[in-house]
């Protein structure tokens, strides 16, 4: 089974709530930059950039599995999306869970514009035997992570990394959550592979 | 860095993915490349936006008035006109010489200049 990672681009962007996020100090700063940023105030709007930009380029660059520079685009991007639609901002999430979530879709846009490969994005395939990867050495969990396949390494850096829920996962990227468990189950023995190197074989 | 075969993460992979770093400081130019790309599609400055745009709908609404206000003074003008021709006719009607009739028939026209000639030959 092939799975697209279509996500519907009619809805606004969800709000996704991970483990551990509640108002505070700065969530109620943020409400005020946005609302002052939304009306159009740039130096709202700056200080909003400053806050959330470094982990949303983090995020970003895990999810393509690509350089700082070239996440930067689509970082620009989430931007250019998400300050027209700050007015939808309901604060029933952290901003930075709703900015991640805008730049999830700008990411998986990148990934299907082929802007980094040329063929299509998919979720892996469910009934294909596992092909764990075949490296001497070992890998870092960084470079491991950033070597799985796109639609393993999403999954995982939304749950593992994120802390997303497989339901939040499934809403996002308009999968079933069986289909997040399944693809996280493989994205983990895959990358488990990776960081082990050589000893791929005992894994397999 | 030794990982579980379970289905569950171990705990020493939760630690590891725990230490992953969170932010990436991006590079200086990237703030403002995003600012001028939104300024470029016509965000940010709307209050001053909106106070122009409020400024214009002020003028055009008093230049509205304006001309209704014109319109209403010139046609009060224009009706007071009959009125004023009224009261001025009588001193017209005295320096300026009759006019002569233009539905006369005629014979009334040959009594008129027999007259004219009557008189003319009386003052002679």
């Amino acid at each position: 089974m092939t799975v697209s990672l279509a996500v519907t681009e009619k809805s606004s962007p969800q709000m996704l709530a991970p483990h551990g996020t509640g108002p505070g100090i700065a969530a109620n700063a943020d409400v005020a930059l946005v609302a002052a940023a939304a009306g159009g105030s740039e130096s709202a709007f700056r200080e909003l950039f400053r806050r959330h930009t470094p982990h949303l380029l983090q995020f970003v660059t895990r999810v393509l599995g690509a350089s700082a520079s070239e996440a930067e685009d689509v970082v620009q991007d989430t931007w250019m999306r998400a300050y027209p639609a700050l007015v939808t901002f309901r604060n029933e999430s952290s901003f930075s869970t709703w900015l991640c979530s805008v730049g999830l879709r700008a990411a998986l846009d990148s990934l299907r514009k082929g802007k980094r490969r040329s063929t299509e994005f998919v979720l892996e395939d469910d009934d294909a035997p596992l092909d764990l990867p075949h490296h001497e050495d070992r890998m870092d969990l960084e470079t491991a992570i950033a070597s799985l396949a796109p639609g393993y390494r999403m999954i995982l850096v939304l749950h593992d990394v994120e802390g997303f829920t497989h339901e939040e996962i499934a809403l996002q990227l308009g999968i079933a959550p069986g289909t997040s468990k399944a693809q996280l189950f493989k994205a983990r023995r895959v990358m488990r592979a990776l960081l082990t190197g050589r000893e791929k074989h005992d894994v397999q | 860095m030794m990982f579980s075969e379970n289905h569950e993460l171990s705990e020493q992979e939760r630690t590891a993915l725990a230490a992953l770093p969170r932010e990436l400081t991006p590079s200086d130019l990237l703030e403002e490349r995003v600012v001028r790309a939104l300024k470029s599609e016509g965000h940010f400055n709307r209050a001053t936006r909106g106070r122009s745009q409020w400024t214009r709908a002020i003028v055009r609404i008093a230049a509205a008035i304006a001309l209704f206000a014109g319109g209403v003074a010139t046609g009060h003008y224009a009706l007071s006109q009959p009125d004023t021709e009224k009261q001025t006719a009588p001193v017209n009607q005295a320096s300026v010489s009759k006019p002569v009739p233009q539905n006369t028939s005629g014979a009334q026209t040959v009594k008129n200049s027999e007259t004219v000639v009557a008189e003319r030959e009386m003052w002679l």
